[in-house]
Order: C-alpha cells, then sequence, then structure tokens
C-alpha cells in the first residue's frame, strides 16, 4: 500500500480535511500519512476498515456503537507497532497518537499514552 | 477565596501538570469538605479512595484505565475514585436518636426516639434500604453532595479537578472495593498545565430554562441587579468566546507538550 493509495480512502480524505492533518505542512503530512499506511500494513486492514473495526452494531436494534474492546484491541497493536519500529520516548507516544489522530477525526474516541517528559 | 468566586472559577480540567505534586494536605481539605456535606440520616454515604499516580504500579494503572480515561488518569497526579456506600441503612437509628439528643432533629419538628424507632426506621429506612431502585437514588444523590463539596474545595486550594466516569470493574478488582460500595465517579486533580479559567466559562442557559417559581410553566424571573452582583462577584464569568482561535492555539501547544493527538 502507497500513502497515495490511502490517500483515495474515505477516512483518509475525512481526516485529511481535519486540522489533525490538513494543517501540516506537506512533509508533516507525509510523515503521518507514512506513519498511517505502516500500521495498516502491519494489521493487514486498509484504513477505512480500521475506523468500521471500532465500530459495532447492536444484534438486537442494529444501533452503531463504540467497542471498547476493539479500541483496546487498537491501542494493543499500537504498543506492538511501536516496538516494532524501534521508537521510544517522545516519538513513540507522539507517533501512535498520530494513528490515533486519524481514528479521532473519524469519530473514534481513543485515548493511549501520553508524554509527561 | 470567596465562595462565589470559587463556584465561578470552577472548570472541568482536562489538562493537568502532571509532574506537579499536588500536597496532601490539600486532599485532606478535599475529603473534609465531603466529610462535612449535607446527608440524610446522618449516613457516611460517600466513600472515596484517593490514589496518587506515582504510587501505583504500573500493573494497577493499566487496569484502571480504558480507551477513554487513559489520556486524563496518565495527566492527573491524584484521582480520588468514589463510590456510594449502599449500606447507610446500617446504625441509621443510633445516629438519629444522636441527633435528637443533641437538638439538631427537634422535638418542635416533631422527632422523637419512638417516632425514629417505631417509624422512621421499620417504615421508611428499611423498607427503603431493600429496594434497589431507591437505593441508589439515595447513594448517588447524596455522594453526589460530598463530591462536590470535595470538588470546589479542591478549587478553593488552588487546584483543577474534573469528574469522569471510570473502569468500574477494574478498578473494582484492583483497588478492592467491598462490593456494597457502588461506583460514582472519578475526580481527577492537579494543577492546571492549561488556563485554569479554561478560556471562559461553558455555555449555560439562562435560569428560566431550568427553574420555576411556584409550579412548572411558570419561569423563575432573574433580578438584573443579582445578575450584575454575581458578575462582579466572580459567579458569573466571561463565557467562552464563540471565536475559539486562541483555545484551538492552547489545545495544540498542549497537545504539543504531551505527544497527544492533535
Amino acid at each position: 500500500m502507497t500513502s497515495g493509495g490511502i490517500e483515495s480512502q474515505a477516512s483518509v480524505k475525512q481526516w485529511a480535511a481535519s486540522p489533525g492533518l490538513g494543517q501540516d505542512p506537506a512533509e508533516v503530512r507525509e510523515q503521518k500519512l507514512g506513519i498511517l499506511e505502516d500500521f495498516c500494513t502491519k494489521v493487514d486492514k486498509q484504513p477505512d476498515e480500521l475506523v468500521a473495526f471500532c465500530i459495532l452494531r447492536k444484534k438486537a436494534t442494529g444501533e452503531r456503537f463504540l467497542s471498547v474492546k476493539r479500541r483496546e484491541a487498537i491501542n494493543n497493536w499500537l504498543d506492538e507497532f511501536v516496538d516494532e519500529q524501534g521508537w521510544t520516548g517522545k516519538q513513540a507516544v507522539v507517533n501512535a497518537n498520530v494513528v490515533r489522530s486519524f481514528l479521532i477525526h473519524n469519530g473514534v474516541l481513543i485515548q493511549g499514552r501520553v508524554w509527561r517528559g | 477565596m470567596e465562595f462565589k468566586q470559587v463556584v465561578g472559577n470552577r472548570r472541568t480540567i482536562r489538562f493537568f501538570d502532571p509532574n506537579r505534586p499536588v500536597e496532601p494536605e490539600k486532599i485532606q481539605v478535599m475529603l473534609e469538605a465531603a466529610n462535612r456535606a449535607s446527608r440524610a440520616v446522618n449516613a457516611d454515604f460517600a466513600k472515596a479512595i484517593v490514589c496518587y499516580r506515582d504510587e501505583l504500579t504500573d500493573e494497577v494503572r493499566e487496569a484502571l484505565k480504558t480507551p477513554t480515561s487513559t489520556v486524563q488518569i496518565d495527566l492527573a497526579p491524584v484521582t480520588i475514585f468514589w463510590y456510594g456506600d449502599t449500606t447507610f441503612v446500617n446504625g441509621a437509628q443510633d445516629r438519629l436518636k444522636e441527633l435528637v439528643d443533641l437538638g439538631a432533629l427537634p422535638v418542635t419538628h416533631g422527632w422523637t426516639h419512638p417516632y425514629v424507632d417505631d417509624l422512621v426506621y421499620p417504615q421508611v429506612l428499611e423498607p427503603l434500604s431493600k429496594d434497589a431502585l431507591a437505593t441508589t437514588w439515595a447513594v448517588s444523590v447524596e455522594a453526589g453532595l460530598a463530591i462536590a463539596q470535595a470538588m470546589l474545595a479542591g478549587v478553593d486550594e488552588g487546584l483543577g479537578v474534573g469528574l469522569h466516569a471510570f473502569n468500574a470493574a477494574g478498578a473494582k478488582e484492583v483497588l478492592k472495593v467491598p462490593d456494597t460500595w457502588v461506583p460514582m465517579w472519578i475526580l481527577l486533580v492537579g494543577y492546571p498545565a492549561e488556563d485554569a479559567k479554561g478560556g471562559g466559562q461553558r455555555p449555560r442557559r439562562p435560569l428560566s430554562e431550568s427553574y420555576y417559581r411556584g409550579q412548572y410553566g411558570s419561569p423563575w424571573v432573574e433580578i438584573p441587579e443579582v445578575t450584575e452582583r454575581l458578575k462582579r462577584e466572580g459567579m458569573i464569568q466571561e463565557p467562552m468566546p464563540a471565536d475559539a482561535t486562541e483555545r484551538m492555539k492552547e489545545i495544540k501547544q498542549l497537545a504539543d507538550r504531551f505527544g497527544l493527538p492533535s
């Protein structure tokens, strides 16, 4: 998957239109897209699928809801991803939160690590 | 700080200075404020466990987090877990009769030991304690009063505060709370890393939309002089501006500082 490829996904367009990505300089934007792309490769999901993974439907009513367990799974994958990339310190926190920014701007409230310095 | 200023200054703080310790003395002030709250049957409805973030093991800290609370719990040096005790009826007879003896429950209003023993306890309190919905209602209201006082005492001590939901199942296991405690809220405490006034007071509807005189449908009519006085005395403050540029700039700076998504 290339960043050109993921940019055609609706969820990535939505992220790109938000302050989470849209206001960044081109090189930062490319870097963030690269992180998302690498994460998507790791978990073998397209960005749209990643968003959909967090949202389930109630069997009885069909109502959509954000799954806590699925978001915990994302956080666990992000921990693995950070280790695999060899990121440490603030970089580890910031880069994992790039993926969370993508999810947040697609309506998925997800929180992860904080850099306390 | 004057009471009205405390009420006016309170905000839900979401960005705490994670490395500035909170003095236990200030936490004690908050707990004592809770302990002084109005309460039915003079019962200790509100229970709390004070957790200093850096005293928790990684395992415990992780158990307390959820995908919706991790950032706040990581940033706040102190988390107070509030519960309501459903065993509030235990000892209620003795406590009520003590208040009768002290004159807090006066005979002028009909209070006597026989009234407590023969009516209040068997006909009101005991049935209430066996009704799960009524018990939850009583415990929630009464604990809420105590939590509110603790929160305002924190503001008075110069601290930032914020109430949130929490992972009750995870907390029950690691904090070892009794089965009779019902989870209420967590109160996060620390020194604000954001503007303590949070960019202004949050939007509120006028009194007339929620408060009535005499009967529903007859809205409370504000007395303009009182409204003006409350502005001078700090209870009513400047609202958050519709143009949120400055607030958004502050949030971006905080996101950069803490490595958070933006």
